[in-house]
C-alpha cells in the first residue's frame, strides 16, 4: 500500500519535489520517444494501450512506442540491439531464465536505486534473484505463469479415483488409469520442464552455486530419488514416446472431434491450456472452439501434490523486465517501470490471467478454482538455476537428452553422473 | 537456365572471341565498368560481414565482447577448440552423408521430372509445373509443419494410410524416434522442397536441345534409352552440374528444417547437423567466435565437395 | 507402324498418368496447408484425417488479415522484393556480360570469388550485418535490407545469366556492328531480347529468395512497423502464457504469403520456358 502511494507521487508529472535527476524534465520537454519491447503476445492490447496513454499523460511531450518481438527471436534481437546506443529499446521484457545471460554481461541498467520504490520485497523473489548480480537488481519480475494438472474427472471418477493428496497417490492413480490407448498421465520422455517437478518434490536440485562456481547436482541422492520417481511414472502411466517434448497435451485430453475417446486421463500444462480444453462450442464469432472446461463434472484441475502432501514445486514460467544499459532516456524508462509496477497496472495483469510481478496483487487473478490453483502452485514454484551458462545448456538440449534416456529405462545413477560431468562446465560458461 | 554455362563457354573462348578480338581491340575498361555495380554491391553487402567473420574466428568473442569488452586476439585457438569437440567429427560425417544423399536424390528426381515434363502433353506438363511451383512457393515453416503433421505418430496421415492398406504395425509408429528414420523424413521434406527448382531448371535446359538432333537420332535407330543417355543427358550436363553444386551448398548447411523436426521430438544430439552446430554455438551459447569458426569450416568443406567442379571451371577460364 | 504408334500413344498415356500422380504428390502438402487454413483449430490433428473441408470457415483468414500488421508488412515485402529483384537483375546481368563477353585481368579471380562467396554460411553473419546497417543508419529501411539481399542473391544470378549470355552468339552483334552500330547498341538490340527468358528465370529465383527470407530481416528490420511478411508470419508461431499456437491461423497466414508468389509465377511462367526454346533455336 505504501509502495503504491509512493509510486503515484513519483510517476506523476507533479510539481512535488522529487529525488529525480533534473534531466528528466529536460528530456520530457524535448519530447523524447522511448521504446518498450514486449516478448510474444502475452500482454493484451488493453494493457498496451494503458501503458501508452498513461505514459503520455504522465510525461507530457514524450511518447511510448511498444514493439512486439517473438519469443523465438528475442535473444537474436537483444544480442544485436541492446549494445547499440542509437537503436536500443529502452525497456525490454525478457524470459526469466534468459535473464542471467544478459545481466552478467552488463546489458541492463542497475535498478537498485528504485527497487524498493517499485515494490521491493513484495516482488516475486525467485524472479528478482535471476535478475540480480552481486546483490544489485537489473531485471525485475513482470509476470509469472504456473503449471498444474488438468484431468478428466469423468474418467477418474469412473475408476473410483479421487484427487490425490500425495505424489505417491498420484503415481498409483495414473498408473491404474493407463490402457493401451489411454495414458493415465500423458508426458513425453524429453519433457524435463515438467519432469523436474519430481526432482524438486523430492528435495533435489539441478545445480547449486558456491561463490561463483556452479555445480550440477544430478547425482545428489535426493535428485536421483526424484528422477527415479519420474522414470517410474513415465513408464507406468504414459504412452507418449520417449523422444517427445512440448507436446500439445490438450489434444490428448480432449474427446476427438471425430468422437474418439481421449488419449489421456491427466496432463500437466501451463494455465492457458484451459482454453484449448473442453467440449466444442461456438463462440461469438461463430467459430467452433473448446469451451474452457465448462463441464465441471467432466473436467478438473489440481496442483501436483508433494511427496508428503501439500504441493510439489513446479517450474515457473514468466518473464522479467529491464532497462537497457544503453538507453538514452533512462529517467523516462524508469518512469515507465513506475507505471508497470503501479497498483493499477499490476491489477490489470492479474485480471488478464497473468500472475502480477508484485505478489501483493495476486488476488487480482480472481478467486475461481483456476486462479486459486495458479496462485498456490506459483507460490510453490521454482526456477531453473541462474547460472551464466544456463542458456547454453538449454540450447544444446542437454536435459532433453538426459530425460529421454531416463524415460527409456536407463540407469539413473549412472546417467546422473555422466550428465553432471557434461553440465557443470557448461553452467560456468 | 544456367544450362549452357560450360557447354557454350569453351566454344566461345576458342572461337568467336578470338575473332572478335582481332577485329575489335580487347579492352578491359568496359568490362570493369560492367562489373562495377556487382562488385560494389558485393563489397557493400558482404565485404564487412565476411571480414568480420574471418577476424572473429581468430578472436575470443562472446556476449561480453558484443556488449563492449574489447575482444582478444587468440590466433587459431578457436579452431583448435572446435576441432577438439567430441561431437564435431560425428556431425561433419553425418552432414556430409546427408548432404550428398539429399543433393543426389534431389537432382536425380529433378532430372526424372524434367524428362517426364518433356514427354507428356502440354496440359499435363502445365499441371505438373504448376504443382511444383506451388510447392516451391510454400513458406518453409508451413511446409515443415505440414510434413510434421503428416508424419505425426498419433494423428499423421502417413501412418493412417499405411494402416489402411494393411500395415497395422504402423499404428502409432514414431518416425522421428530413430536417427535413420528421422533423416528419412528430413530427406523427404528437403527433397520435396528443392526438387521444383531443379526440375524446372533442367527442363529449361532440355528445351534447348533442338528437335532436329532428336529426330536425327531417331532416324539413326536410337531407342529412348539411348537417346536419353547419349543425347539428352550430355546436353544438359552443364545445368545438372550447377544445380548439383547449388544443392550441395544448400544441403550442407541445412538447419531450419532439422531444428523444426527436432522440436517435435527426436533424439537431438544424434540428429544434429552442421547448421545446428552453428546455431547452438552462435545464438544458443553466444559463442560467436566458435560459430564463425564453424562457418569457415563449412566453407572449406563446401569447396572440398565441389572441387571437381571448381577445377574444371578454372581450366575453362584460363 | 500402327502398332508402334499405338505403343507410343499408350506409353505417353502412362507417362501422363505418372506425371499427374507426381503432381498430386507434390501439391498435397500445399493442399493440406490450405485445408488447415479454412478449418477451425480444434479440428486439426484428428486421429482420422479429414481430406475435405468438412468444417469450412473463413475465420482464420479474417483473423490474420484484420490483425494490425498485415497491410504494412505486405507493403514492406513488396517494396523490398521489388527493389531486390530489379537490383539483382541489373547488376547480375551487367556482370554476366562482362565475364562472358570480355577478357580482362582478374576475370578468373572474380568468377572464383563469386563462387566461393555463396559457400559461406550466412547464419553467422548477423552481428556484422546489424552493426553495418546501424552505422549507416539503414536499420528498418528498404534500402538497407535490399543491399543485403542483393549481395546475397547476386552471385548465383551471375552464374545463371552467364550461361544465357554465353549461349547467345557474339557473331550476331558483330554483324550489327559492321552495320554501324556501337558495340553497346548492338548488344541492346540484338542480344538483350534473346536474354529475356534468362532474366525472367533469374527474376523468379530472386523473387522467391527475397520474398520468403526472414533470418536477415530479423536483425535488419527490428522495428515492428518495418517488418516484412515472413516476420509477420512468425508472430503467429509463438505460444504464450495465455494461449497456445493457433495452427489454423499459421496456415492461413502462410497461405496468404504464398498468393503473391503464385501470381508472380503465373505472370512469368510462360516466358520462362517457351522463351528459352526460342533462344536456343536462334542460338
Amino acid at each position: 500500500m505504501l509502495a503504491s502511494l509512493t509510486l503515484t507521487a513519483c510517476s506523476g508529472d507533479s510539481d512535488e519535489p522529487s529525488d529525480e535527476p533534473a534531466g528528466d524534465d529536460d528530456v520530457a520537454a524535448e519530447g523524447a520517444e522511448i521504446t518498450l519491447w514486449l516478448a510474444g503476445g502475452d500482454t493484451p492490447q488493453e494493457l498496451r494501450d494503458y501503458l501508452i496513454d498513461t505514459f503520455a499523460a504522465e510525461n507530457p511531450g514524450s511518447t511510448l512506442t511498444i514493439e512486439e518481438v517473438g519469443w523465438g527471436d528475442l535473444v537474436t534481437r537483444l544480442t544485436t540491439a541492446l549494445p547499440d546506443a542509437a537503436n536500443t529499446p529502452d525497456v525490454v521484457e525478457i524470459g526469466n531464465t534468459q535473464s542471467p545471460t544478459f545481466t552478467t554481461v552488463g546489458a541492463f541498467r542497475d535498478l537498485s536505486g528504485i527497487y524498493d520504490e517499485l515494490g521491493g520485497s513484495d516482488l516475486l523473489q525467485s524472479f528478482v534473484e535471476v535478475g540480480s548480480v552481486d546483490g544489485k537488481q537489473y531485471a525485475l519480475p513482470y509476470y509469472f505463469g504456473s503449471r498444474y494438472m488438468f484431468y478428466r474427472k469423468d474418467i477418474w471418477t469412473a475408476a473410483g479415483l479421487e484427487v490425490p493428496t500425495t505424489l505417491g497417490e498420484f503415481a498409483d492413480a495414473v498408473a491404474q488409469l493407463k490402457t493401451d490407448t489411454q495414458s493415465g498421465f500423458a508426458m513425453g520422455g524429453q519433457d524435463w520442464r515438467n519432469g523436474i517437478s519430481w526432482v524438486f518434490a523430492h528435495g533435489g536440485e539441478l545445480a547449486t552455486v558456491d561463490g561463483d562456481t556452479w555445480t550440477s547436482t544430478l547425482s545428489d541422492p535426493k535428485t536421483i530419488e526424484g528422477l527415479e520417481a519420474w522414470q517410474s511414472i513415465y513408464q507406468t502411466a504414459s504412452n507418449i514416446p520417449a523422444t517427445e517434448r512440448d507436446v500439445a497435451y490438450w489434444d490428448f485430453l480432449n474427446d476427438g472431434t471425430d468422437g474418439a475417446a481421449p488419449a489421456a486421463a491427466t496432463i500437466m500444462a501451463p494455465g492457458w491450456a484451459r482454453w484449448s480444453l473442453g467440449d466444442l462450442t461456438t463462440n461469438d464469432a461463430g467459430e467452433e472452439v473448446r469451451d474452457g472446461m465448462a463441464d465441471t463434472n467432466k473436467w478438473g484441475i489440481f496442483g501436483l501434490p508433494g511427496v508428503d502432501g501439500g504441493l510439489a514445486p513446479v517450474f515457473a514460467g514468466g518473464s522479467n523486465i529491464a532497462i537497457s544499459a544503453q538507453s538514452q532516456n533512462p529517467e523516462l524508462a524508469e518512469n515507465l517501470l513506475r507505471i508497470i509496477f503501479s497498483e493499477d497496472y499490476q491489477t490489470m495483469l492479474g485480471q488478464n490471467g497473468l500472475g502480477p510481478g508484485n505478489t501483493q496483487y495476486t488476488s487480482s487473478l480472481g478467486d475461481d478454482e483456476f486462479a486459486q490453483t495458479m496462485m498456490d502452485t506459483a507460490a510453490a514454484s521454482k526456477l531453473t538455476p541462474a547460472a551464466p551458462g544456463w542458456a547454453a545448456v538449454e540450447a544444446a538440449f542437454v536435459y532433453e537428452e538426459l530425460f529421454q534416456k531416463i524415460a527409456e529405462g536407463g540407469d539413473v545413477a549412472a546417467l546422473a553422473a555422466e550428465y553432471d560431468d557434461i553440465i557443470t562446465p557448461m553452467l560456468n560458461g | 537456365m544456367a544450362d549452357t554455362l560450360v557447354r557454350a563457354a569453351p566454344v566461345q573462348a576458342t572461337g568467336p572471341r578470338r575473332r572478335a578480338g582481332s577485329r575489335t581491340r580487347p579492352r578491359s575498361g568496359p568490362a570493369y565498368l560492367l562489373l562495377l555495380p556487382a562488385v560494389a554491391i558485393l563489397l557493400l553487402g558482404l565485404g564487412y560481414p565476411v571480414y568480420w567473420q574471418v577476424v572473429t574466428s581468430l578472436q575470443e568473442y562472446g556476449l561480453a565482447q558484443q556488449f563492449g569488452q574489447p575482444p582478444e586476439f587468440v590466433g587459431l585457438e578457436n579452431y583448435a577448440r572446435i576441432f577438439a569437440e567430441d561431437d564435431l567429427w560425428a556431425v561433419v560425417v553425418r552432414s556430409l552423408i546427408f548432404c550428398m544423399v539429399n543433393a543426389a536424390a534431389t537432382v536425380g528426381i529433378g532430372l526424372a521430372l524434367a524428362l517426364l515434363m518433356r514427354a507428356v502433353r502440354p496440359w499435363v506438363r502445365l499441371v505438373l509445373q504448376s504443382c511444383l511451383l506451388l510447392a516451391w512457393a510454400m513458406p518453409m515453416v508451413a511446409a515443415v509443419t505440414v510434413w510434421r503433421w503428416l508424419f505425426d505418430w498419433r494423428t499423421g496421415v502417413v501412418n493412417w494410410l499405411l494402416v489402411q492398406i494393411g500395415f497395422d504395425g504402423y499404428a502409432g509408429h514414431n518416425w522421428l524416434a530413430q536417427p535413420l528414420s528421422f533423416f528419412f523424413v528430413a530427406t523427404v521434406i528437403i527433397v520435396w522442397m528443392s526438387v521444383p527448382f531443379v526440375a524446372l531448371s533442367i527442363f529449361a535446359g532440355l528445351t534447348q536441345v533442338p528437335d532436329e538432333v532428336l529426330e536425327a537420332a531417331r532416324i539413326d535407330g536410337a531407342g529412348p534409352a539411348q537417346t536419353l543417355r547419349h543425347i539428352l543427358v550430355p546436353m544438359v550436363r552443364p545445368v545438372i552440374a550447377i544445380v548439383l553444386l547449388l544443392q550441395v551448398i544448400w544441403d550442407l548447411r541445412v538447419f531450419a528444417q532439422i531444428r523444426l523436426l527436432q522440436d517435435s521430438g527426436a533424439p537431438v544430439s544424434e540428429t544434429n547437423l552442421l547448421g545446428n552446430f552453428i546455431f547452438e554455438l552462435g545464438i544458443g551459447r553466444q559463442d560467436f567466435a566458435g560459430a564463425a569458426t564453424v562457418s569457415i569450416l563449412v566453407l572449406l568443406l563446401t569447396v572440398l565437395l565441389s572441387w571437381p567442379y571448381v577445377r574444371s571451371l578454372m581450366k575453362e577460364l584460363s | 507402324m500402327t502398332a508402334a504408334s499405338t505403343r507410343r500413344r499408350v506409353g505417353r498415356g502412362a507417362l501422363g498418368a505418372l506425371a499427374l500422380l507426381v503432381a498430386a504428390l507434390w501439391v498435397f502438402p500445399v493442399y493440406w496447408m490450405v485445408l488447415s487454413a479454412v478449418t477451425p483449430d480444434a479440428y486439426l490433428r484428428t486421429a482420422t484425417p479429414s481430406f475435405l473441408p468438412t468444417h469450412f470457415t473463413t475465420g482464420n483468414i479474417e483473423a490474420v488479415v484484420s490483425g494490425s500488421g498485415f497491410p504494412t508488412a505486405l507493403r514492406m515485402s513488396l517494396a523490398v522484393t521489388l527493389v531486390t529483384v530489379l537490383a539483382v537483375l541489373v547488376f547480375a546481368f551487367l556482370a554476366a556480360l562482362a565475364i562472358s563477353r570480355f577478357q580482362f585481368r582478374g576475370r578468373r579471380s572474380f568468377v572464383l570469388a563469386v563462387l566461393f562467396v555463396q559457400m559461406l554460411p550466412a547464419e553467422g553473419l548477423f552481428i556484422a550485418q546489424y552493426k553495418m546497417l546501424s552505422t549507416a543508419s539503414l536499420l528498418n529501411s528498404v534500402l538497407g535490407i535490399s543491399v543485403l539481399y542483393t549481395a546475397a542473391i547476386v552471385p548465383f544470378t551471375i552464374w545463371m545469366l552467364r550461361g544465357f549470355v554465353a549461349s547467345t552468339p557474339a557473331e550476331l552483334e558483330e554483324a550489327a556492328m559492321v552495320d554501324g552500330l556501337s558495340r553497346f547498341q548492338a548488344f541492346l538490340r540484338i542480344t538483350l531480347p534473346l536474354l529475356a527468358p534468362g532474366l525472367v528465370a533469374s527474376g523468379v529465383y530472386a523473387f522467391l529468395q527475397a520474398w520468403n527470407e526472414f533470418t536477415v530481416a530479423l536483425v535488419a528490420l527490428p522495428s515492428e512497423s518495418a517488418q516484412t511478411l515472413p516476420l509477420w508470419l512468425r508472430t503467429f508461431l509463438a505460444a504464450s502464457i495465455n494461449r497456445g499456437v493457433n495452427w489454423a491461423e499459421v496456415m492461413a497466414a502462410s497461405s496468404l504469403l504464398a498468393v503473391p508468389v503464385i501470381i508472380f509465377f503465373l505472370a512469368v511462367q510462360n516466358r520462362m520456358t517457351s522463351g528459352l526454346v526460342s533462344g536456343a533455336v536462334k542460338g
